[in-house]
């Protein structure tokens, strides 16, 4: 073979080399493993002693020719395609890997309360959901015969004897003060039923997350402590908080804590209803009655409890505006989160 | 409750604008829903919590305003009427049956009113709160009940048989009409207020069409009284109606006020549609019993968590109308007027410190929080399981708990578990409590493939509940479901890989793996239903979903397969701790057979037979690669089977494996008929 007449061949072909098919095809027809550079060396052996070294050079020049070549012209294409040629895959393909799946919005916003008290400190606990009548509301200091009592309208069972379906997760406390002794710091998330007419912010099945602390000398200020420290890990640091007088039977005092809204920082829109602030839990002094239930010592101990709707906390912070979407289960909307 | 500014003004002096008297409200527990400027004055909504029924009048707001801002309450004198005596009353009685059900009924007679057109200023007042002008006498009343807070009536008292006035339960089947033109039937339940003929009134709720004043009334019987707040309630709930006097004595109203009130009413009367007062009678307690509250500032120190002074103390409780005594060091002894219902405990001064003193101004710290022992509780075991299924891919939904009980027949045990009915259902589709999730889970799966999912892979975790012995037996579950076809991206290609009870096996088997049970088994029990049990246990099935089933569902030509089982089952089986085995010391020798086998022959028995044979050589056998379709006869599979020889203390040789594996070839030619391909 005449390595010259292939020199002039390689330069000619070489201007020709127009895109990264043409290299390619140069490259396979020199450099592949049956290209005409491995016949080339193929050939050594068989030739005079004497050729063989003379030769070997010159093969090895035109293969070092080839390859500049080829590295020049593929700078050239390189920048323009994301396909390598020596691997042959084109990486803009789907990836190949098991997609994963989602947990459902209010699993994770559950998780997430759950974790910043848990790293506090507090235990979770859970409790049943049909629940007995004393639990749910005497237990409270929640009289059965009081409008106190219309904010928690609740399912009975039907053939049993005062079960119910738990209208709020606060039946823990009374279970969890009477089979333990202080200090206690427990949560509680949970399902929770309510007979209410389903439109955009009401359902009759819901889900809370209650916590309660009692030890000696648990006081407000400690509550006010606490739950800054909870409304800043969920919503961020720069919200302000405030803390409004409220009534309910089973703390004294009482609050509901407000946020400033996230949506306008503040200064009034459609989300707050113009005031600024967004309601996100209740929470309050543990009453002296509700201690008395269980037989803990009010002059001894003190506690705080507080409670709130994770389907409330989870619209808010995702920015959903129909609480019918958590239990239409799309999987459009679940796997988002 | 709505109110105003001007009429507040009337009772205490504000300097604040209306926006920031809203503020101060709200931060005082009082919350100021909405406020909006009519006319000169500003119209407050207000909501008021259900333990201060004091605050469902002007006087009450005005009270805690005076309070909020140290002003004086101004309340008006009450002017004393002098009762000019008359013959046609002699003998006229207010009498009550039960003073439980009313402990004061108070009664004035004035004669010669004339029923006429309210004039401007009072028709405006009540018009900008929302409630309509009627004549100068009725709007007097509510005038009245929204100034002070007690609901008061006035009959046309020549509608009334003469004699006088009983309070009494209604008797069975007991009718009457009612102001709003309703007729209604009564019973024992119901507290009436009656002459000796007949119900003129439902007590505390609503007055009788026949007794109402009319422009033609000339004699009027005011009433000013106290009803069980317990029976008002019931009744109430029982007649289905809500009024603004029901919701008052609902939530309890004082001997004080409701007499007070009575004066009030008669003073306006007197002056704007003239008479004269001819009958003052009472049944029952003038006075409330007095109550008092010792209250320690070291309690209050205690619970609040903040500094406070005996004077900032006396100051706000004085100034909240209660009678405010020093009561030893640092301590007071604090008279509570009868309309503060709501305080009967040292903790219910606290709050009214910590509240009028404002929380923003109660410091803020954090306790030192006692940890208990780390221990892996339920929870924990339910968030490995979702977490191992969602990295399979699945996505989590949650769906009622409640259920129409007709979507769970078709997924009923033969066992058939006692549904929990709902005594009060909104509608049939919370009748029951579910005992399964499969039901809600296929519901989820019809939704969306309607929404054009191809493949839906759902899973849930929770409660059914079912009868037990007289209990209720909660038990926590899981059910997945799947449907559809789900494209499988391999190296140069796509695989259309449609959901099956095999995918299901294996979503379960990950999961036991991850739980740490190893004691599991699934057996076909035929109709494409398969059970589970775990160490020997029923735990749950595996289901295609028959499509007689799913049609229920709405779901069309789309196979759905499904799973529940009772993670409370499988938890107490579950079992993390891990014993480390050395890996193997010596190589193993790999040998695939690949044969031909009917359908109708399980693979676990073939399996379970290789192994028995090939002891004490092989190691292992395992399924590598299974197809079905062309170049394989019908009712058969081709099957490759990879079997693993392996000794604990040396390296084997070809010449030691080779008569084994000829075995294992013969015997699955011999025992399964098979064809060694």
């Amino acid at each position: 073979m005449d390595i010259n007449a292939i020199r002039q061949e390689v330069e000619l072909e070489a201007k020709g080399i127009n895109s990264p098919e043409s290299l390619e095809g140069f490259r396979n027809k020199y450099l592949s493993r049956k290209g005409i550079l491995a016949q080339l060396t193929g050939a050594i052996p068989g030739l005079p002693q004497q050729e063989r070294a003379g030769f070997g050079r010159e093969v090895n020049i035109l293969k070092s020719q080839i390859l500049s070549i080829i590295e020049e012209r593929q700078k050239v294409f390189g920048a323009r395609s994301g396909r390598s040629s020596s691997e042959g895959i084109d990486i803009g393909m789907p990836g190949i890997a098991q997609p994963l799946g989602h947990l459902h919005p209010i699993t994770q916003i559950t998780n997430e309360i759950s974790d910043i008290f848990i790293r506090m400190g507090f235990s979770v606990v859970e409790g049943p959901e049909v629940e007995t009548e004393y639990n749910n509301f005497t237990g409270l200091n929640i009289p059965l015969d009081h409008p106190s009592r219309d904010a928690f309208d609740t399912f009975y069972l039907k053939g049993y004897n005062k079960l119910l379906l738990r209208s709020h997760t606060s039946p823990v406390q009374v279970r969890a003060m009477k089979s333990r002794k202080p200090p206690l710091a427990i949560i509680v998330p949970g399902r929770v039923y309510r007979p209410d007419a389903v439109d955009a912010s009401h359902l009759f099945m819901f889900h809370q997350i209650e916590g309660f602390m009692v030890d000696e000398n648990i006081r407000f200020s400690d509550l006010k402590g606490i739950l800054e420290l909870f409304a800043k890990a969920v919503f961020g640091s720069e919200i302000k908080m405030r803390f409004r007088p409220h009534f309910f039977p089973f703390t004294e005092p009482s609050a509901e804590v407000d946020i400033s809204c996230i949506i306008c920082k503040g200064r009034g829109c459609s989300v707050c209803g113009r005031k600024g602030w967004l309601e996100i839990l209740g929470s309050g002094m543990i009453h002296p009655n509700v201690f008395k239930n269980v037989g803990y010592d009010s002059k001894k101990y003190t506690g705080f409890a507080f409670g709130m709707g994770i389907e409330r906390i989870a619209m808010l912070k995702y920015g959903i505006n129909d609480i019918r979407l958590f239990f239409e289960n799309d999987l459009r909307f679940l796997q988002q989160f | 409750m709505r109110l105003t500014y001007n009429w507040l003004k009337d009772f205490v002096e504000i300097k604040l604008e209306p926006e920031l008297l809203a503020d101060k409200l709200t931060m005082a527990g009082i919350e100021v829903k909405a406020l909006e400027e009519v006319g000169g004055d500003t119209v407050f909504e207000i909501e008021i919590t259900s333990n201060r029924p004091d605050l469902l009048s002007v006087i009450g707001i005005a009270r805690e305003i005076a309070a909020i801002t140290g002003k004086k309450l101004i309340l008006p004198k009450s002017q004393s009427h002098k009762v000019t005596k008359s013959q046609a009353h002699k003998g006229f009685s207010v009498s009550i049956e039960n003073k439980k059900d009313c402990p004061l009924y108070t009664a004035k007679i004035i004669e010669g009113v004339k029923v006429a057109p309210s004039p401007a200023w009072l028709k405006n007042r009540l018009e900008l709160i929302g409630c309509r002008s009627i004549n100068n006498i009725v709007d007097i009343t509510n005038y009245i009940l929204f100034t002070y807070g007690e609901p008061l009536h006035a009959f046309d008292l020549d509608r009334l048989s003469p004699g006088g006035i009983f309070v009494r339960r209604a008797r069975q089947g007991e009718r009457i009409v009612t102001i709003d033109a309703a007729e209604r039937s009564l019973d024992k339940d119901i507290l009436v207020i009656a002459d000796n003929q007949k119900t003129v009134a439902l007590a505390g709720i609503m007055g009788g069409k026949d007794s109402e004043v009319s422009p033609y009334t000339k004699n009027i019987l005011l009433e000013a009284a106290i009803f069980s707040p317990a029976l008002t309630r019931k009744a109430r709930q029982k007649l289905g109606m809500q009024t603004d006097s029901s919701y008052r004595f609902e939530r309890g109203m004082s001997p004080h006020t409701a007499q007070n009130a009575s004066i009030a009413a008669t003073d306006l009367i007197l002056q704007l549609a003239g008479g004269k007062l001819t009958l003052a009678k009472s049944a029952g307690a003038l006075k409330a019993k007095p109550k008092s509250v010792r209250v320690e500032l070291a309690s209050a120190r205690r619970i609040l968590g903040a500094s406070i002074t005996a004077k900032e103390t006396k100051k706000i409780l004085v100034n909240l109308g209660l009678n405010v005594k020093a009561s030893g060091k640092d301590a007071f002894r604090a008279g509570i007027p009868s309309f503060r219902s709501d305080i009967s405990y040292e903790i219910d001064i606290v709050e009214e410190i910590a509240r009028i003193r404002g929380y923003d101004s109660m410091p803020t710290t954090l306790p030192k929080i006692t940890p208990w022992p780390p221990s892996l509780e339920k929870r924990d075991l339910v968030g490995l399981v979702k977490q191992a299924l969602v990295s399979l891919g699945l996505n989590e939904v949650i769906t009622y708990s409640l259920i129409n009980r007709a979507l769970l027949e078709p997924f009923a045990d033969e066992k058939d578990p006692h549904l929990v009915e709902i005594q009060n259902p909104l509608s049939s589709e919370q009748e029951v409590l579910r005992a399964s999730l499969l039901p809600s889970l296929i519901k989820c799966v019809a939704h969306n493939h309607n929404q054009k999912q191809e493949y839906v892979n759902i899973f849930e975790v929770a409660n059914v509940f079912t009868e037990d012995k007289g209990q209720v037996k909660e038990e926590l579950h899981l059910a997945i479901a799947l449907s559809g076809i789900r494209p499988l991206f391999i190296e140069e290609t796509v695989i259309k890989d449609k959901a099956g009870l095999l995918h299901l096996k294996g979503i379960c088997e990950a999961l036991f793996g991850k739980l740490g049970i190893n004691k599991y088994e699934f057996q076909d029990s035929g109709n494409g239903r398969v059970n589970i049990s775990v160490a020997g246990e029923n735990t749950g099935l595996l289901i295609r979903v028959a499509s007689r089933i799913s049609e229920r569902f709405d779901i069309k030509n789309q196979d759905v397969v499904a799973a529940e089982l009772s993670l409370e089952k499988a938890f107490v089986q579950s079992n993390f701790s891990r014993k480390f085995s050395s890996l193997p010391r010596f190589p193993a020798i790999s040998r695939d057979i690949s044969f031909i086998l009917k359908d109708e022959i399980p693979i676990r028995e073939v399996l379970a037979a290789l192994e028995e044979k090939g002891k004490p050589l092989l190691a292992g056998a395992c399924v590598t690669d299974y197809y079905k379709g062309k170049q394989i006869p019908q009712g058969c599979r081709g099957i490759t089977v990879s079997c693993v020889y392996r000794l604990e203390e040396r390296t084997l040789t070809e010449e030691e494996v080779n008569p084994v594996h000829s075995a294992l070839r013969s015997l699955l030619e011999a025992h399964f008929q098979a064809k060694i391909r």
